[in-house]
């Protein structure tokens, strides 16, 4: 198990440098000058050479491979840099707003969670009835509906509003307030439940017509117990792999929630970093967020190993 | 009682009949079972009748301003109400539509070409090649696929091609994923080795006796690949990154209606609505192609 685990582990390296690779090419690519963004007005009263100083002293003027070595090593070290605009490093804005949208990022989770996997069990012991269709039609309407929708209807009928009733907060975030945390999970999880439904759906089925299943229904063991033991344990490598994948869509979509809900967030701080041409701060959130990613899909790999003892890793 | 027996039961007439009937056939008839994905084969006909004669439908020109009729609520005069600037948004959602509709299919162009293309070239060759493609994709997929999007409009400005470019770029990792299996499997069947031995070239084989017996699953992803894709376009609008242009895509129209969605909510429930059955649409006809595509579902 742990030379699996090690072994897991060194394959991602190449990926993480790959990831790394493509975002600074990318972020290279930026047009204009971040200069005149830092700079702002400023920048066209200024004398050449002072210009020239301050590119020099952010390290502008460097052939692209010099400061492509230069950012990988010290990514490596774990410093991101340092903001240009911001009087800010970017792994303390990160370490100041990443909590901040992990919170709605569990949130959402946990509204996926609560309503998909039970959803999913429903629709799976009731195949082809009613109550299956129902549910299979309303899961894919959760997932075709736009996110920014589902936010602004969330406002327009739960909160202090001509149409609505004032059950919570338009927007905003508070140290601790759950109040605060409800509305923008509910919307970033709607598609994660409708999802986690169609998946645990399927999986349900795929097992139910297992020998184990027969023998443990025969053996007389409560159907309860059969269900929540038996067919969901099972079935449960499948749902934890779009659990997994889908921290991806939590992360992007908090980029919308985050913007709607006025949350401090790191999807709130990508969209004005883009405006400045903040360099560092972009680079460094999106190479947070796909590291994360990667880490969470690794770390579902091994929690297999956990769930279903017959996988075995050599 | 024996002598209710048929003697003719014995003919197995059907079952010689069932067996001449094409693959085309059996697709029809299972598809048309499938009420749900007639019904989102429906919405997508509609939506792009709707997106085609735009210009005879709209009861209302979609950018000309009328300022007496400004936030007007659902009436007789304009069926959906009208927006800020008093322009009818069924007038507006018609055009729209074209643009939604023309992003959706060529961005999923895109992204399923590369899908296939890499897909089929990794799962064929296999060793060393595969590993590289297949790294490529992981990174591909790893990165957070709206914030990709944000930077990239950022340094190729949100034109139509960039568009295109960037929502087929973040789309095709699944689609090659998928076509890798999808050809791994067929290279070993009887009758690609058979062509192999009878000595066809690699591209005959890959064109004439692969792709066609994995491009069912390729249909599917590319059905509900669309819907993600205006899905995506739809966000991008709604952060104002998208196509700038007089005539606003879907999602600029709800970001336009944050303003006044307190005041008047036709103007933000509407688009969305429009957007929400569209993919529902394309996720619809998605599904029951997928269920009559894969004909063991039914045996089971």
């Amino acid at each position: 198990m742990a030379k699996y685990i090690l072994r897991r582990a060194l394959q991602i390296i190449p990926t993480l440098i790959g990831i790394l690779t493509a975002l600074y090419i990318l972020a290279y690519l930026m047009p204009s000058d971040p200069l005149r963004a830092v700079l702002g007005e400023q920048y066209r009263r200024l004398d050449p050479a002072v210009v020239e100083g301050i590119r020099e002293e952010l390290g502008l003027n460097k052939p692209f491979l010099v400061r492509y070595t230069e950012y990988l090593g010290q990514v490596l070290r774990g410093d991101l840099g340092r903001s240009f605009v911001l009087e800010e490093n970017v792994s303390d804005i990160i370490a100041y707003r990443f909590p901040r949208t992990l919170q709605l990022m569990f949130g959402g989770l946990l509204v996926g969670v609560c309503i998909g996997i039970p959803a999913g069990i429903i629709a799976a012991q009731k195949q082809y009835t009613w109550v299956d269709h129902a549910l299979m039609v309303i899961s894919l309407i959760g997932v075709s509906v736009p996110i920014f929708w589902t936010a602004l209807l969330a406002q327009l009928f739960l909160t202090q509003s001509k149409y609505g009733i004032a059950l919570f907060p338009v927007a905003g975030y508070e140290d601790g307030s759950l109040i605060h945390l409800v509305l923008p999970s509910l919307v970033l999880g709607t598609n994660l439940s409708a999802t986690l439904a169609r998946v645990t759906r399927a999986a349900m089925l795929e097992v139910k017509g297992q020998d184990y299943i027969v023998t443990a229904h025969s053996k007389g063991i409560a159907p309860r117990i059969v269900l929540l033991r038996h067919q969901l344990r099972n079935a449960l490598v499948p749902i934890i792999t779009v659990v997994g994948l889908d921290i991806g869509y939590l992360l992007g979509g908090s980029v919308v929630t985050e913007t709607i809900f006025n949350w401090p967030g790191l999807g709130r701080a990508v969209v004005p970093a883009i405006e400045r041409r903040d360099t560092p701060v972009i680079l460094g959130i999106l190479i947070f967020g796909s590291f994360l990613f990667i880490l969470i899909n690794l770390l579902t790999d091994l929690l297999y190993a956990v769930i279903n003892p017959r996988i075995r890793y050599s | 009682m024996a002598t209710t027996v048929e003697p003719t039961s014995s003919v197995p007439a059907p079952v010689s009949i069932q067996k001449r009937t094409s693959n085309r056939t059996r697709f029809w008839r299972a598809f048309r079972r499938n009420r749900i994905a007639l019904l989102g084969l429906i919405i997508v006909v509609l939506m792009a009748l709707g997106a085609i004669f735009a210009d005879v439908l709209a009861p209302y020109d979609p950018v000309e301003p009328h300022y007496t009729n400004r936030l007007e609520a659902p009436s007789t005069n304009f069926s959906l109400g009208t927006d800020e600037l008093g322009r009818d948004l069924l007038s507006r959602l018609l055009y729209g539509a074209r643009i939604s509709l023309v992003i959706g299919l060529i961005a999923q162009g895109v992204a399923i070409t590369i899908g296939i293309t890499v897909g089929a070239i990794a799962g064929w060759y296999g060793g060393w090649i595969d590993d590289v493609i297949m790294r490529i994709t992981d990174i591909f997929f790893a990165i957070p696929g709206l914030m990709f999007l944000i930077v990239w409009v950022t340094i190729f400005e949100p034109g139509p091609v960039s568009i295109f470019l960037a929502l087929g770029l973040i789309s095709w990792p699944g689609d090659a994923r998928m076509m890798r299996s999808q050809v791994m499997a067929i290279k070993e069947l009887d009758y690609v080795i058979a062509a192999r031995s009878l000595g066809a070239s690699t591209t005959h084989m890959i064109l004439r006796h692969v792709l066609p017996n994995a491009i069912a699953p390729m249909i599917v992803l590319a059905s509900l690949g669309v819907a993600g894709v205006i899905l995506s376009e739809s966000i991008l609008s709604f952060l104002g990154l998208g196509i700038q242009i007089p005539v606003p895509s879907w999602g600029t129209m709800v970001d336009a209606s944050r303003t006044y969605i307190t005041t008047s909510w036709w103007y933000g429930v509407f688009p969305g609505l429009t957007i929400m059955l569209t993919v529902l649409g394309f996720n619809f006809l998605g599904d029951g192609l997928r269920d009559a595509l894969q004909p063991t579902q039914y045996n089971k």
